[in-house]
């Protein structure tokens, strides 16, 4: 999968090791490029501003702390953004959001080829509907669409299944579109509570 | 954002601006800074005492089993090099790296699929053990990241490490299994 994720930003291996040093200057410079990128993908996944922003610090905190160990073989931000999803994923943990997963009711029904409103939408309105999904739900179109994770790297950063993580994409994208674009939309159905006897 | 009629919702998503997070959080994160460094990974060096112990124990029933074929290997080759005159010293450096590393791996995998295979059967994690767990986890996702890239120049260290790690998850794990199993296990291989 193609992914142009806002974190792809290399950095001079210099500044790296002036930061592996402990040169706070240069972490500061690190830390400044990353900021947005850690904030937004901390926001999408929460959907919370005050909490995208605690994400962020914890984010680089540990980011500080653990740069020493930081070998290079992988490019910094891939290193940077794992820390990002994780310390996300903690809080989704904490709020219970990752066991709230039937919220999102089923639109298997919907084809394939209709047409994607989100092509139409501006982006206040995709981000309206983007908050509208549970956590989870939003987490799982995030982590897929945008950071180009696979569904067994996601299942396995949930502690799920990868049906799991593929059952959130299509009724997260389903659930989008009949948000953006009601009147194509099947009608939503209630999940039938009645006991059995 | 690109308005094409096929715009798929990644394409969408991606084209969405970056948000900021609202004053400067730059200062407030430096002032902590100091202090970062001088304790790393406080609550993952909270449980390396009793990692430690438990490790003792682990390493007879996990590790044990990863070290025979490895044991051969290095025999094997160990042979294979004093029965050859003038040996390229470099050749041979090159393969007991291959092979340490081949170990590491074997090691890792028996590790994991210990925590898969047994780990399921022992008590949830709670509290400061589940903290740490999950912080172990976190740090083994940091390594594969690494070593996920094409190009690999501290794939030794970085197998060594995850090796650790899994190690410190195990012994965490396997301290809950101890106690799920009644101590019928934790009778056969006392640390005590």
């Amino acid at each position: 999968m193609v992914s142009a994720t806002s974190f792809q930003i290399d950095l001079p291996a210099q500044l790296i090791e002036r930061a592996q040093r402990g040169d706070v200057a240069a972490f500061e410079q690190i830390y400044r490029r990353f900021e947005r990128p850690v904030f937004t993908l901390a926001l999408r996944m929460l959907g919370e501003p005050e909490a995208a922003r605690d994400t962020l610090h914890d984010t680089m905190l540990k980011a500080f702390e653990r740069i020493a160990q930081f070998r290079g073989d992988a490019p910094l931000w891939a290193w940077l953004r794992q820390i990002a999803t994780n310390e996300a994923l903690m809080r989704l943990r904490r709020g219970d959001h990752l066991n709230a997963s039937r919220d999102v009711p089923d639109f298997d029904t919907l084809a394939d080829d209709a047409p994607a409103p989100w092509a139409h939408a501006d982006a206040r309105a995709l981000e309206a509907a983007l908050a509208q999904l549970p956590a989870v739900t939003r987490s799982v179109l995030w982590l897929y669409h945008v950071e180009g994770q696979t569904h067994p790297e996601i299942a396995l950063a949930m502690g799920k299944t990868t049906s799991f993580s593929k059952s959130q994409l299509a009724r997260g994208t389903a659930r989008l579109r009949a948000i953006l674009d009601p009147e194509t939309a099947e009608p939503e159905v209630e999940p039938c509570l009645l006991p059995t006897t | 954002m690109p308005a094409a009629d096929n715009l798929s919702l990644g394409e969408a998503l991606r084209a969405l601006p970056l948000a900021a997070p609202p004053g400067d959080n730059w200062a407030v994160l430096a002032e902590r800074l100091p202090r970062a460094r001088a304790t790393p990974s406080r609550r993952h060096r909270l449980v390396l005492p009793a990692a430690l112990a438990a490790a003792c124990a682990v390493a007879f029933v996990v590790v044990q089993r990863t070290h025979a074929p490895a044991d051969t290997a290095t025999v094997a080759h160990v042979a294979a090099s004093s029965s050859t005159n003038g040996t390229d010293a470099q050749t041979v450096s090159s393969e007991a790296e291959s092979t340490r590393l081949a170990q590491l791996q074997q090691r890792s995998a028996a590790l994991e699929r210990w925590l898969r295979d047994t780990g399921r059967n022992a008590a949830p994690l709670q509290g400061q053990d589940l903290a740490a767990a999950t912080e172990i986890e976190n740090l083994i996702g940091l390594v594969d990241v690494e070593l996920a890239a094409p190009r690999q120049t501290q794939a030794q260290a970085l197998w060594q490490r995850r090796v650790g790690l899994l190690e410190d998850l195990t012994a965490l794990r396997y301290s809950n299994y101890r106690l799920a199993a009644g101590g019928e296990v934790a009778a056969a291989y006392s640390i005590d």
